[in-house]
């Protein structure tokens, strides 16, 4: 036990990670504003981030797949940028025609 | 349906749940793995402080994560948020990802952030219901789902072992060593102490070719810019088309109506009788 919390493995990051990802999936689950909801998102892109450096981090060994992680994590960064501009824009449409940014009430496109 | 025999159903669903997760197999086995392995081999080698550091920045990134789904204030979710962003730079930091710590904090605390307040600053509307699922059964439920999927998951990265690369950063010398534990003539020579090298073996193995020993640069601007603009220059190219569509598309969507748009109802618009 004691090793465990002595000595860091990349464990212990995927560990991290998956649980950062949990409590965005409760974010999404639970919460019903549309705001909250975009970060949780966020919370979850952080988390794949975490495993991936992690993972590239363990594989520093491997010249040829030492900086694979860390790129790929910043192309995920940019993404994640450009998915809360637009989302954002939309959430502002939305409340400015309807007066709420309420996911459980905007059911327009339902059935 | 009866509401009793609903909330009795609820419960059983819950027991079966409980029983499930204490009685995991594959929990056992990762115990058991995790008394049995080998730590020497695959641990970072880190300080006492160091492992001080990990569980500080981690128990920051959960506790602020948790602080955004829980909070009915926006901004306080945005700030607890910003504390989250800085406690991942800092795992980037310990994980040799010194650029990408950079790009965080500039990136999701300076950038995102803004944007997020901005956006609850324009809205400016307190939450009526913050919880969608209403009753204590239904709270329960999805939590105790949540920390079995979680318990799964976790029981199988435990299990992820850092076989191919042990990573000796001495500051003597100012290099990084890479060795090759599937190397079997490294093995044979250095194979019992391996977690203890000191500068002469350092160098010997070095000279001798059977390990990567290079500058003390995992993790900086040229290693990643490198990897970037060789590897990955589709990508990369094709990121930056997405961010300017993704510009356009949030002006686009955002800017306000020439004429007045006419207030949309929550209702289904009722067909015109003919």
């Amino acid at each position: 036990m004691t090793s465990a919390f002595y000595e860091l493995t990349v464990s212990h990051f995927l560990i991290l990670s998956a649980a950062l990802f949990m409590i965005g999936v409760a974010g999404v689950l639970l919460r019903r504003n549309a705001l909250i909801v975009m970060m949780s998102i966020e919370l979850m892109l952080n988390a794949a981030n975490i495993s991936v450096v992690a993972f590239s981090r363990a594989y520093a060994g491997q010249p040829e797949a030492a900086f694979q992680g860390q790129a790929f994590a910043l192309i995920v960064i940019a993404i994640a940028a450009a998915e809360a501009a637009v989302g954002l824009a939309i959430v502002v449409t939305v409340f400015r025609s309807r007066r709420h940014s309420d996911i459980d009430r905007l059911t327009l496109l339902k059935n | 349906m009866n509401t009793s025999i609903l909330r009795g159903l609820v419960a059983m669903a819950v027991a079966v749940l409980l029983v499930a997760i204490f009685t995991e197999p594959s929990l056992a086995l990762a115990a058991e793995q995790t008394v049995g392995r080998d730590v020497t081999t695959y641990t970072f080698h880190n300080s006492k402080g160091v492992a001080f550091l990990f569980w500080f920045l981690a128990a920051a990134t959960i506790g602020g994560a948790i602080f955004v789904i829980t909070r009915r204030n926006m901004v306080t979710a945005v700030m607890g948020m910003v504390g989250t962003f800085f406690a991942i730079a800092g795992l980037f930091l310990m994980l040799y990802a010194s650029f990408l710590a950079v790009i965080q904090v500039l990136v999701y605390a300076g950038a995102i952030m803004v944007l997020f307040v901005f956006v609850i600053m324009i809205l400016n509307r307190p939450e009526s219901e913050p919880w969608a699922i209403h009753g204590l059964l239904g709270k329960g439920l999805a939590a105790i789902g949540l920390l079995y999927l979680f318990k799964r998951l976790a029981s199988l990265l435990w299990q992820v072992k850092d076989t191919h690369a042990l990573v000796l950063a001495k500051d003597q010398l100012g290099v990084e060593v890479i060795l090759n534990h599937a190397d079997p003539e490294l093995m044979s020579r250095f194979g019992g102490n391996i977690r203890n090298l000191d500068v002469g073996s350092i160098k010997e193995i070095c000279e001798s070719g059977l390990a990567i020993c290079r500058d003390y640069d995992f993790g900086s601007v040229q290693g990643v810019g490198y990897t970037l603009f060789s590897d990955y220059l589709l990508p990369f190219e094709a990121v930056s088309i997405v961010l300017l569509v993704a510009v356009v598309g949030a002006i686009a969507i955002a800017r306000p109506a020439p004429e007045a748009v006419a207030e949309v109802s929550d209702e289904t618009p009722t067909p015109e009788p003919s």
